[in-house]
């Protein structure tokens, strides 16, 4: 697996396709710069969301003991899973005992945290994804590289050769009106044939039991509304208090993520519908320990918009496959080496600790301040890469005596051009300052 | 006013231009400025990386040195944000200025006899923007300032221009400007490719760091742009 | 011990932080009608309507979905309008089946009441106890193609809307 690091230098080496992707990227990032600047209660909105959820999470035991006695008293099944292996468990014992061989899922970032197509797939199910996006890298054997846009990474031509290949559309064709008709209909199919649907959830509410998702291409409705069986898979981080607070988390959320005023559908689920099973799957996953953990609870207050992602100089330039697991950019570098620290050591370090990513959080989220704490555990937890930690020692050392700092200082100056090499990073790219002849104590000592 | 100069370890050894027009200039405004010379550095390239934990010494050792002052004032943002964060002395947390800050703040300058007639593109570098508010932010909603741009507008004939993405990172980052080489150069590149676009001579901002970066890269792409720190041209003849 | 019982126990107690309580200070200067178009909607009289849409249809109360698979053009009624986005509340006790505003091709909805924005939106859904509503904002759509934004994903490819109010 490679680092963060050697990842993006692959992705870097084509140039043109970075400065694409980067450009695609910070396009999104001002949509929804210009939908903020229109509601003059932006940064409040921001604020009150982000209180919701502390209140929340500092009472989430006692919210999701009453989601779970409203949601059961609408009809709904409620099951819990303490981890993603207990997870799959649950969604493949309903969906074998529906007898299911085939079954289409919307998008769900914690599916994909689980893995869970993957684990259905060894026991002979197979999982269609229905989000246009998701459906494309699903069939090109590729991971998401972004929650909200997956195919991003993408361009028209790669998806008309990939249509082409599993669709049949026309060799060539890399018109998106066209591509997006080719897989309407070819999911049409599946959602008229499909008796289980999995779902994700954006918002569960505590006081009534219900869940909302929210979709621009209507593939969850279409999805649950024909299905016998409806499976939501939800992390328990997803709850808020009260109805009423949706009105706030419904007009950050699509603001943030894409500039648009609100998804095309948010759709509400209270109870089942005639004569169909409704499910809900509470995961926690690790989840439990963040919230532990006063440095990182916040993190849990995410909405998954991926306003993040798209404002990180670093994320696009770098591309979600290079961040190594489902959720990439900032918050993804917070999130993940709490499930995986030393799988996910270098993400923290995949910064340059600029703040953009905590400015633009629809719940302001401290992701830069995050970022920084995860780095002092990883170091702690004895995850630095060879000589680091001696290094670090070592200019440790010399930077608390002032003798060996100012003699350490003179020897750089003096033979800095021995640092004109391929060995030093530095240099690659880049020339390195020019040694002044004294330092400024030296030159102060004579003023 | 008495005000004690903090000089950055990098700007000791590599640019100490900046560290002298900061001095002229704090005595030009009527300061007494004391240089404590056993000081080295702030910590940050430690804590940045991880290892705040072994900061002790160097933090130690600042403490020494600015015992006792009400004005440690530095140009670096970076620096100075650290400073503010994570320094265990609740007194040097609350004594340290970026100098830009100083400036304006304390010093409320409304007048300078500087010369610099010039175009010049702006860095916000990010630390002193996002973190010391130095700058308005394009992420909030809220209303546009520049303590940067208000005490650039002080010297006669400079221009300044705004590159399009306003507050972009450069990509320096600390020892990200290594590790993650292949990003850190790419992103300095393309501020560098904006400020290029608007034909500017220097770019200037307030964070030595974010200047040495974009200055490699210039040197080796063999560009005319050079880089100022802003306080060098603040204190301009 | 269940996973519930083991979830449950590891959250242990945190700081009392207050809820805020109810948004104040939202804006209300929106125009319905604009935040239609902006969503891809398309805002007739009841005149162009029949022009449009003659042969349109409001179809019964049905427990099979599948039965509106070959619909052309679906008519109904939305409880309001909400002025800041476009977006209209309905509930499947106004649909023939939950399904129906999805599967159809085309969609044409009645508005009899708009709201300015989302708070007084959830103020009308206050004692609401339908099995199921949406927020629903436009026809579908995708930009999952290299961001060029497409109307029709799998949700209905148009939405016509009528504005008694």
């Amino acid at each position: 697996m490679l680092s963060h690091a050697e990842a993006s230098e692959n992705f870097i080496a084509d140039a043109e396709r970075t400065d694409w992707h980067d450009e695609t990227l910070w396009f999104v990032r001002a949509k929804r710069d210009k939908a903020s600047k229109v509601l003059p209660e932006w940064e409040a909105l921001r604020e009150h969301a982000s209180q919701v959820k502390d209140h929340t999470l500092a009472n989430l035991g006692d919210y999701l003991v009453a989601f779970e006695a409203k949601a059961k008293a609408n009809g709904i099944h409620v099951h819990w899973a303490a981890d993603a292996v207990e997870h799959n468990a649950i969604v493949h014992q309903i969906i074998a005992a529906q007898g299911s061989k085939v079954l289409v899922k919307s998008k769900s970032m914690l599916t994909e945290e689980c893995h869970l197509n993957d684990y259905l797939a060894e026991k002979g199910i197979e999982v269609v994804d229905t989000d246009l996006g998701e459906r494309i890298v699903q069939f090109r054997n590729e991971a998401p590289s972004h929650i909200v846009l997956p195919a991003i990474h993408l361009k028209k031509e790669d998806v008309g050769e990939t249509f082409h290949e599993h669709l049949g559309t026309p060799k060539g064709n890399k018109d998106p009106q066209f591509l997006t008709e080719a897989a309407r209909q070819h999911l049409r199919g599946h959602f008229l044939a499909s008796e289980v649907a999995i779902t994700g959830v954006n918002f569960a509410i505590a006081e009534t039991g219900e869940f909302v998702v929210c979709t621009n291409e209507g593939n969850a409705d279409m999805g649950a509304h024909l299905a016998k069986v409806h499976i939501a898979c939800m992390g328990i981080e997803k709850i808020i208090p009260k109805r009423a607070d949706l009105a706030v988390f419904l007009r950050l959320l699509a603001r943030s993520a894409t500039g648009q005023l609100i998804t095309t559908y948010s759709s509400h689920f209270h109870k089942p519908r005639e004569g169909q099973e409704m499910h809900i799957v509470l995961l926690d996953n690790g989840r439990t320990r963040q919230l532990a953990d006063p440095k990182y609870k916040n993190s849990l207050k995410c909405i998954r918009c991926a306003a993040c992602f798209n404002t990180c100089p670093v994320y696009r330039r770098s591309g979600g496959h290079s961040y190594h697991q489902p959720v990439a950019g900032p918050i993804g570098s917070i999130l993940a080496p709490n499930i995986d620290k030393k799988a996910n050591a270098d993400l923290p370090f995949a910064s340059t600790l600029c703040g953009s990513c905590s400015n633009v959080c629809p719940v302001k989220i401290n992701i830069h301040e995050q970022l920084w704490f995860w780095r002092q555990d990883l170091m702690a937890a004895g995850l630095a890469p060879v000589g680091k930690s001696f290094g670090m020692k070592m200019m440790a050392y010399t930077l608390s005596n002032p003798a060996i700092y100012r003699m350490g200082g003179s020897l750089m100056r003096r033979f800095s051009s021995l640092l004109n090499s391929s060995m030093n990073p530095w240099y690659k790219q880049r020339e390195m300052p020019q040694a002044p002849k004294e330092s400024f104590q030296e030159w102060y000592k004579k003023r | 006013m008495r005000v004690a100069l903090f000089v950055p370890c990098y700007i000791d050894q590599f640019y100490p231009q900046v560290a002298v027009a900061s001095l002229e200039l704090l005595e030009k405004l009527g300061c007494e400025v004391i240089v404590p010379t056993d000081q080295t550095c702030c910590g940050q390239p430690m804590a940045n990386s991880g290892f705040a934990s072994s900061t002790e010494g160097c933090d130690t050792n600042f403490a020494q040195n600015f015992e006792g002052f009400d004005y440690i004032v530095g140009p670096s943002g970076s620096c100075v944000l650290h400073l503010k964060e994570h320094h265990p002395s609740e007194k040097i947390r609350n004594s340290v200025y970026e100098i830009c800050e100083f400036l304006t703040d304390v010093l409320k300058v409304s007048a300078l006899s500087a010369t610099f007639p010039h175009r010049v593109g702006l860095h916000q570098s990010c630390h002193g923007q996002r973190g010391l508010r130095l700058s308005s932010m394009s992420e909030r909603n809220e209303k546009p300032f520049s303590k940067l741009q208000d005490l650039l507008s002080l010297v006669k004939g400079v221009e300044v221009v705004m590159p399009e993405r306003e507050d972009e990172c450069c990509g320096f980052g600390g020892t990200f400007c290594v590790t993650e080489e292949a990003v850190s150069v790419k992103m300095g590149q393309d501020r560098i490719k904006e400020h290029a676009s608007n034909a500017v001579d220097y770019i200037v901002g307030a964070d030595t760091s974010c200047l040495m970066h974009m200055e490699g890269i210039l040197r080796r792409q063999g560009s005319k742009v050079q880089v100022k720190h802003i306080v060098e041209i603040l204190n301009h003849a | 011990m269940s996973a519930r019982e083991q979830i449950l126990g590891k959250i242990g107690p945190l700081a009392e932080v207050k809820h805020p309580g109810a948004f104040h200070g939202a804006s209300e200067d929106f125009d319905f009608k604009a935040s239609l178009e902006v969503v891809g909607a398309r805002v007739v009289s009841p005149e162009e309507l029949e022009r449009l849409f003659p042969d349109r249809q409001r179809f019964e109360k049905t427990l099979d979905g599948l039965s509106l698979a070959e619909v052309e053009v679906l008519e109904i009624d939305g409880e309001f309008g909400v002025a800041e986005n476009g977006a209209i509340w309905l509930t499947e006790e106004a649909l023939p089946h939950r399904v129906a505003p999805f599967i159809c091709q085309h969609l044409v909805i009645h508005v009899q009441k708009i709201v300015p924005n989302m708070h007084a939106a959830y103020m009308e859904l206050t004692n609401q106890t339908t099995g199921f509503g949406l927020f629903l904002a436009g026809p579908s759509k995708t930009a999952d193609i290299e961001q060029s934004l497409v109307i029709g994903a799998h949700g209905a490819r148009s939405l016509t809307v009528v504005i008694h109010a």
